[in-house]
């Protein structure tokens, strides 16, 4: 009997043992980051070891990841002390890279898209940047409204915009010479007698369509802007649901239901606006700078052209979307991080980020070297960029355009009318603001 | 004699205890841990992005959902879902069984092609499932050479749950299809033996029979189905790459809270649907329990 104790002694003994190795595990895990953060710091001094600095973004073409990583090959034979770990986010960005800051996981430079900016800057996870800029950094080469994309409401300066894009009409000109078109119309009145012509149906069934649409807010914003439209107020309140708003949307919204002459990428099978157009089934999509390089590359015989998007109500109008680089506030790297950020966004580094055309850049001094306002494919893009409407709009956006995309598509494959379906996108996306605060 | 059966009670507790100690350990950690700690913050406001915060606020979070139309829409949809895809995988994966336990040839190959759906992974089926609802695809290709109507599956509302069901039923009656199988053969020859003396037909044999016999198991097939059906969320997730669209036509029960949780960072509100939604399950699994327990009494 004994013996059947001591037996069971023994076991308890290695239930406690394993247990508390765990729990010695997990301290030993803890006390690694702050020795190894020492040894960072050390680093930073004369000694040798290079520190490591993390930079995540969203996963992009082959090309354009091997010119990324030609910069930072660039960079890290200049500074031997920085070492550079290139993180890809295949999926969902922003909901790894929130779970990630909560758990202190972050990398230490990420890309930030200029519509979530603001919802970030709120809650004071990025790291201030205005300590760190230098006279020779020459932050007003920058272009205003990107940069402004990133500064908080006491004028914070959060993020570098490492490029941008505007959207432009892209049209297939064998389709316009056979069409007996000359020139690409510059109204969306023209624009819309122009898709009648392009148009090809067959029995009921459209096989190309003249208009290739993205029925969704960061591709319309400028529509509700047209004829004097807001999107949201001071308080972040969507404000949408008005009628100035529903005449620049009905624009769209009409073209696809009434007309027929305009259609969205799954309509013909397509993933999105880029390879509707590539494959022939539209002669004109509205898409931005990302498209040129992929319909280049994929669809070599597609001989196409670029012009501003046509004027609605008098006004030019187009959006412009901007990504910029920021520093996690929790990095326990900032130097070396900002090392990396000031060569990413410097005229150096966006030289040969936006060599190949696959970006846009942002600085002023390094637009002009490229030439790129007269480039035949982008000039139209970089015309854009005085006029442009910034996909940016409070930290609300993200839950007005989730309701205002719902309700978009409602209306725009006719199970409710424009009227209604904007009418309950406010008042639910409202609802869901104020229940949030 | 007392004391020293006290003493072996004590022991025997122990020695009981200590045995199960792993799987107390684990189970508390994995699975009474989270759920208390969901329950826990289903009535708190909580703030993990930036300054970490905890505010209790009672029962907000769970008068927000009587005022909040996604939630209905989702719950809506979830309902649809389970009712029109519980009943057809039950039955489809009834005829199955039935059809595989008569004398066929290649039965064994059947088995194995009708359970493969099931053996692969959803989201895989799910791409696959795309590819042939593009509106130039497969389905519409069969649908136009029969002249039947087309339609734009991945983006026309009205269609988009549906063919999420197509899709889910045809990968979920395997599964149940191969527990129906194992049933049927448990059901003892000499009961059709003397429905033949009696004179009773094939389809008499199967309704009055097969159908009555495989009761228990039907009850466990619904039960999971329905859990199945309500948890649904990789398939809607990847349809509609996390947005629930078009229209909020895919948006299901677990997708809401997965948005609310990791897109508005809204732990408190997205523990309280998950709250919710658990005890709509049980609830549901104890009608279910009543109603076939009724059955049995008669």
């Amino acid at each position: 009997m004994k013996q059947r104790l001591s037996t069971m002694l023994v076991l308890m003994l290695a239930l406690v043992m394993v247990v508390s190795a765990c729990g010695n595990n997990s301290k030993n895990g803890e006390s690694a980051s702050p020795s190894s953060s020492a040894s960072n710091g050390a680093s930073q001094s004369p000694a040798k070891e290079p520190v490591e600095v993390t930079l995540a973004g969203w996963g992009s073409s082959p090309e354009e990841q091997a010119l990324l990583q030609q910069v930072l090959d660039e960079f890290q034979a200049k500074n031997p002390d920085v070492k550079v770990k290139y993180e890809v986010i295949a999926d969902q960005y922003m909901d790894v890279i929130k779970t990630r800051l909560i758990g202190n996981e972050a990398p230490d430079l990420f890309y930030l898209d200029a519509f979530e900016a603001p919802a970030l800057i709120e809650k004071d996870v990025l790291e201030p940047l205005d300590g760190y800029v230098t006279p020779e950094f020459d932050i007003d080469d920058f272009e205003a409204p990107t940069i402004n994309a990133f500064k908080s409401g006491d004028g914070k300066l959060y993020g570098l915009p490492k490029d941008t894009s505007t959207l432009a009409l892209f049209y297939n000109k064998k389709m316009f010479a056979d069409a007996g078109i000359t020139a690409p119309p510059t109204t969306w009145d023209e624009l819309m007698s122009v898709s009648e012509k392009l148009t090809k149906k067959n029995g009921k069934k459209v096989e190309v369509y003249g208009l290739g649409q993205a029925p969704e807010l960061a591709r319309q914003m400028f529509m509700i802007k047209a004829f004097g439209g807001q999107l949201s107020d001071e308080q972040g309140m969507a404000t949408f649901a008005t009628p100035e708003a529903e005449k620049g949307l009905s624009l769209v919204i009409d073209q696809h239901t009434k007309a027929n002459t305009a259609g969205q990428p799954s309509d013909v099978g397509a993933g999105w606006g880029g390879e509707m157009f590539g494959q022939q089934k539209a002669a004109m999509v509205i898409e931005g700078n990302w498209a040129i390089p992929y319909i280049q590359t994929n669809f070599k015989d597609v001989d196409f052209g670029t012009a501003e998007v046509p004027t609605v109500n008098g006004e030019k109008g187009t959006m412009a979307f901007t990504v910029a680089y920021v520093m996690n506030k929790n990095s326990k790297k900032k130097e070396a991080a900002w090392k990396l950020l000031s060569y990413l966004t410097g005229k150096e580094g966006m030289k040969t980020w936006t060599s190949k055309g696959f970006a846009l850049p942002t600085r002023k001094s390094v637009s002009a070297e490229l030439g790129y306002d007269k480039d035949a494919l982008r000039g139209a893009l970089v015309a854009g960029s005085s006029y442009a409407t910034p996909w940016q709009a409070g930290s609300t956006l993200p839950t007005i355009m989730n309701n205002f995309n719902n309700q978009f598509v409602a209306a725009y494959t006719g199970g409710s009318s424009l009227t209604d379906a904007l009418k309950k996108g406010q008042e639910t996306a409202n609802k869901e603001i104020k229940a949030a605060q | 004699m007392a004391r020293l059966k006290g003493k072996n009670k004590i022991r025997d507790l122990l020695s009981g205890y200590s045995f199960m100690a792993p799987t107390i350990i684990i189970l508390g950690c994995f699975l009474l841990l989270p759920i208390g700690y969901a329950i826990y913050l289903s009535f708190h406001k909580v703030n993990l992005l930036g300054t970490v915060s905890y505010k209790f606020t009672g029962t907000a979070n769970f008068e927000r959902m009587v005022d909040d139309p996604r939630l209905w829409i989702a719950l809506r949809n979830t309902v649809k879902y389970a009712l029109i895809v519980v009943p057809a995988q039950t039955i489809l994966s009834l005829v199955l069984a039935s059809i595989l336990n008569m004398k066929l040839r290649y039965r064994n190959f059947f088995r194995v092609a009708f359970y493969l759906p099931t053996v692969t992974s959803s989201a895989v089926l799910v791409l696959i499932f795309m590819w042939i609802y593009n509106s130039n695809g497969l389905l519409n290709y069969i649908l136009e050479s029969f002249g039947l109507p087309t339609y734009n599956w991945l983006g026309d509302p009205s269609v988009a749950l549906l063919g999420i069901m197509i899709m889910n039923i045809w990968s979920t009656a395997p599964l149940f299809m191969v527990i129906y199988l194992a049933a049927l053969q448990d059901i003892p020859e000499n009961l059709y033996e003397a429905a033949d003396i009696d004179g009773a037909n094939g389809w008499q044999k199967f309704w009055r029979i097969t159908v009555p016999q495989l009761k228990p198991v039907t009850f466990y097939v619904v039960v999971m189905g329905i859990i199945g059906t309500f948890q649904l969320f990789d398939q809607s997730y990847i349809f509609s790459a996390g947005s629930g669209g078009p229209n909020n036509a895919t948006l299901t029960m677990v997708l809401l809270i997965y948005q609310y949780a990791f897109k508005s960072m809204d732990m408190g509100y997205a523990s309280a649907l998950a709250f919710l939604l658990a005890v709509v399950i049980m609830l549901i699994t104890l009608i279910q329990r009543l109603i076939f327990k009724e059955e049995r009494l008669n």
